[in-house]
């Protein structure tokens, strides 16, 4: 008896599991309420829309855009070195200094951003007159651009020949390299992107002593197609472009009668500057609202809320839609994505943004395409939805912001027709408590 | 025989300690039997009986004392009892041709009863009203922003209408006993929707979920008249105030709940074999829309053997208040046995129970495990 009465009470055990979903046969066997999705484009719901410019300068970008599209854009990468020792030490604990000769120069430039369909890309580096800074622009430094360069690379056909990597190369380099006969030397770091490093002589990077060693270069680029390409520069470590002298000094012998001997060494010096100019420059801001450029712009969306979005729904997709003003122009290899990055609180231009990761959107500019950008921004309204303390406004920056000549410009609130809008597709409060 | 004095002993103190739990507390659970039918509507009516009621088709539920469908019975009750209720349920729906099985256990009913003076009882418990739990997935394609957007709802709701009873009855003389009961109706039930999109690149899960409220009130009045010693009748009316469901404090809905009247007749053909027979009416037409009806039930049942173990069965039939078209109609066979231990302080009812519903575009089979305990301190 105890057993049966056992196996009973296991099998009612085993039988609670619950299993009530069922499909449904709708609409005689359904609930009375329905899950209903509406979608509507609020026309007038973002304003005080505007557009602020400074935000990062050329010489802070990520990188410098070189490019080379006769009649619509033409970018060129300058950079400038710091001052280099003219004496050293040549024994150690010496008081005495003797002058060093410069014996060549290596100059290392990191190609973060490449068309990889381009055929015969070629790198040109020419010699720029000091001063090179900020204050530096396309046509100031355009006749230095006009004279012959002072060394050029084929970054295709090296990327073509084969790869040494014996241990003497692999210990001098870190890696394997690729050379030619002209000694250029390229890498392809584990990130995709491309060290490539010349090798000038005194006569192509003569050393100035007036100038206190300083060199300054620029480099163009050309190629059968899409000829644009974006150098790494200080603003990211390990990326930037490194000058190398090598250079040799005398050892006296103030012992013996023996001649003096001959040391060699090398030195790298700090980049004091690295930018890109380009023209056509950026245009003045006007009225619409600018993203990118150089100096970076940024525009500042500010979103009136209904408050039926707020508390009697669920938003399950929201997007931001922008009429372009014009379609970029530029290379197509020179598209870039454009952030919407929340504000953390309003105060204008200097608004900081949020760190709230999750409810960053973004959207790809397509160059030479003028078609309505639309930005997912789902994550974001919804948190506007469910948390009233959070500041409806939202900024669009370009994505790495003054590392490129492109900006996008968008009609504002101040042109009606073509507004930003955002188009909600929600569901409707379930309709609780009813049968 | 040791082993089921022990396992008495047992059932005694757990029976004693489930009995006063589940009076503190009707559990959201406390639902007695599922259906797709009741999906549309209010619910679907609990079936107010034990498993010995139960197990006779629910002929035997207004002249058993520890089925809470009539109060009068109370008075049969001579010395503090509990009795509780279980059943596990595996129900196939064909809907339009499709089917699907689910699975459920619940409690249905609790009773707890007890002499005051040597003609007055007093007992109380709960049963289910209306159970509200269920669970439905729908497949569809909605037009969104231009594109056909494939969707997946899903709707669960997971409570019951508990009927909280405190009831007395009363002997009038060696034939007729009256019963009143007052009824509070609660419970609550959690709902959860859901709509899935398959683009989930751009179109988030939507979830709403909320709890409703179930309040009510009722009451309700019997008598059981011995016409002779062997022959017993009965009659019942009950009558209950609207059904308020309230979301966040605010009333949402008010449905009227129907008048309920029946009778029934029991015989003791005997010392061994009992039969019974009862008809139901409900008013369930005034409680919703058109697909509301008033409900007509009937059952018959016997009970055989000895009375510490005797051996039961039954047939019930009738309508089910909601659904499209014509009423849907429930036909249902049930057997079972029961079992008195520790010298009749306990008694053990299992049962096995099968129901037929067929309506309009659907219809349910229903296997139903029961599993009743009786005991008497």
């Amino acid at each position: 008896m105890t057993r049966r009465l056992a196996y009973l009470f296991l099998f009612v055990a085993a039988a609670c599991g619950e299993q009530s979903t069922a499909p449904g046969d709708c609409p005689n066997f359904c609930p009375g309420g329905s899950i209903d999705v509406h979608d509507t484009i609020f026309t007038s719901i973002i304003e005080r829309d505007t557009a602020f410019r400074g935000y990062v300068q050329g010489f802070r970008a990520q990188a410098m855009a070189v490019v080379h599209l006769p009649g619509i854009v033409e970018s060129r990468a300058v950079i400038a070195t710091d001052t280099m020792i003219r004496r050293v030490t040549p024994k150690v604990g010496d008081t005495t200094t003797v002058p060093i000769g410069i014996d060549s120069t290596r100059v290392k430039f990191v190609i973060v951003r490449r068309p990889k369909n381009t055929t015969n890309v070629r790198l040109f580096l020419y010699k720029l007159p000091l001063p090179v800074d900020s204050t530096s622009d396309f046509a100031s430094l355009d006749p230095a651009f006009s004279a012959p360069p002072v060394d050029s690379m084929n970054v295709s056909a090296l990327l073509a020949r084969a790869a040494i990597g014996d241990t003497q190369t692999v210990r001098l380099w870190g890696d394997s390299i690729r050379t030619d006969s002209a000694g250029h030397v390229l890498q392809i770091n584990t990130d995709s992107s491309l060290s490539v490093f010349f090798r000038l002589d005194t006569v192509q990077a003569p050393f100035s002593v007036p100038d206190t060693g300083r060199l300054a270069f620029g480099v163009t680029v050309a190629a059968d197609s899409l000829p644009s390409i974006s150098l790494g520069t200080t603003a990211t470590v390990g990326l930037g472009p490194v000058v190398r002298f090598f250079y040799h000094y005398t050892i006296p012998d103030t012992v013996s009668a023996t001649p003096d001997s001959i040391g060699h060494n090398d030195r790298t010096v700090a980049t004091r500057f690295d930018g890109f100019v380009f023209n056509p420059a950026t245009p003045p801001d006007d009225s619409n609202l600018a993203v990118g450029g150089v100096p970076s712009a940024r525009s500042l969306l500010r979103v009136a809320m209904p408050r039926f979005l707020h508390d009697s729904i669920d938003v399950v997709r929201a997007t931001l839609i922008l009429v372009p003003v014009n379609a970029v122009q530029g290379s197509v290899s020179d598209s870039f994505p454009m952030r919407s990055i929340p504000l953390l609180t309003d105060v204008g231009a200097k608004s900081p943004l949020s760190q709230n990761t999750a409810l960053f959107a973004s959207a790809a500019i397509h160059i030479g395409v003028a078609d309505t950008v639309r930005v997912e921004l789902t994550n974001l309204v919804r948190a506007w939805s469910l948390d009233t303390t959070l500041v409806t406004a939202f900024a669009l920056m370009q994505a790495p912001e003054a590392a490129s000549y492109t900006e996008i410009r968008f009609y504002s609130s101040r042109t009606p027709a073509f507004r930003p809008a955002l188009q909600v597709t929600y569901v409707k409060r379930f309709r609780f408590g009813e049968p | 025989m040791t082993a089921i004095r022990r396992l008495g002993g047992w059932a005694v103190r757990v029976g004693v300690l489930v009995a006063v739990f589940l009076t503190a507390q009707p559990p959201n659970r406390l639902v007695a039997q599922d259906s797709q039918f009741g999906i549309r509507g209010l619910g679907t009516p609990g079936k107010w009986e034990s498993v010995r009621a139960r197990t006779t088709g629910g002929a035997f539920a207004p002249f058993d004392p520890f089925s809470p469908m009539t109060d009068a019975a109370l008075a049969d009750v001579r010395r503090m009892s509990a009795s509780m209720a279980s059943g596990t349920s595996w129900r196939t729906i064909d809907a339009s041709g499709a089917t699907s099985s689910l699975r459920a256990t619940r409690f249905p009913a609790l009773v707890i009863a007890g002499p005051v003076s040597s003609r007055i009882v007093v007992g109380g418990g709960f049963g289910t009203y209306l159970d509200r739990t269920y669970g439905i997935i729908v497949h569809d394609t909605i037009d969104l922003r231009g594109q056909p957007q494939a969707v997946t709802d899903e709707i669960t709701n997971d409570g019951a209408v508990s009927d909280v009873r405190l009831a007395v009855a009363a002997r009038l003389g060696k034939r007729l006993a009256l019963g009143f009961g007052l009824h509070r109706l609660t419970g609550s039930s959690r709902i959860i929707a859901t709509r899935t999109f398959s683009d989930t690149a751009n179109y988030r899960t939507s979830t709403a979920r909320d709890e409703v409220a179930y309040g009510g009130n009722g009451a309700s009045a019997s008598l059981l008249f011995d016409v002779t010693h062997d022959l017993r009748v009965g009659g019942w009316f009950r009558s209950d105030s609207k059904l308020r469901a309230d979301v966040g404090g605010v009333t949402k809905a008010e449905n009227d709940l129907p008048l309920t009247y029946g009778t029934g007749i029991q015989w003791r053909a005997g010392a061994q074999a009992t039969l019974a027979g009862t008809v139901t009416w409900r008013t369930w037409s005034s409680a919703g829309d058109s697909a509301s009806h008033d409900t007509f039930n009937w059952s018959f049942g016997a009970e055989i053997g000895r009375p510490s173990s005797p051996f039961r069965f039954g047939v019930r039939g009738g309508d089910m208040p909601f659904g499209f078209g014509k009423a849907p109609t429930e036909v249902g066979y049930s057997a079972g046995l029961g079992r008195q231990f520790s010298g009749g302080r306990g008694r053990l009812d299992i049962g096995i129970e099968r129901l037929d519903r067929s309506g309009t575009g659907l219809k349910e089979r229903v296997w139903t495990f029961l599993l009743g305990l009786t005991v008497r301190p």
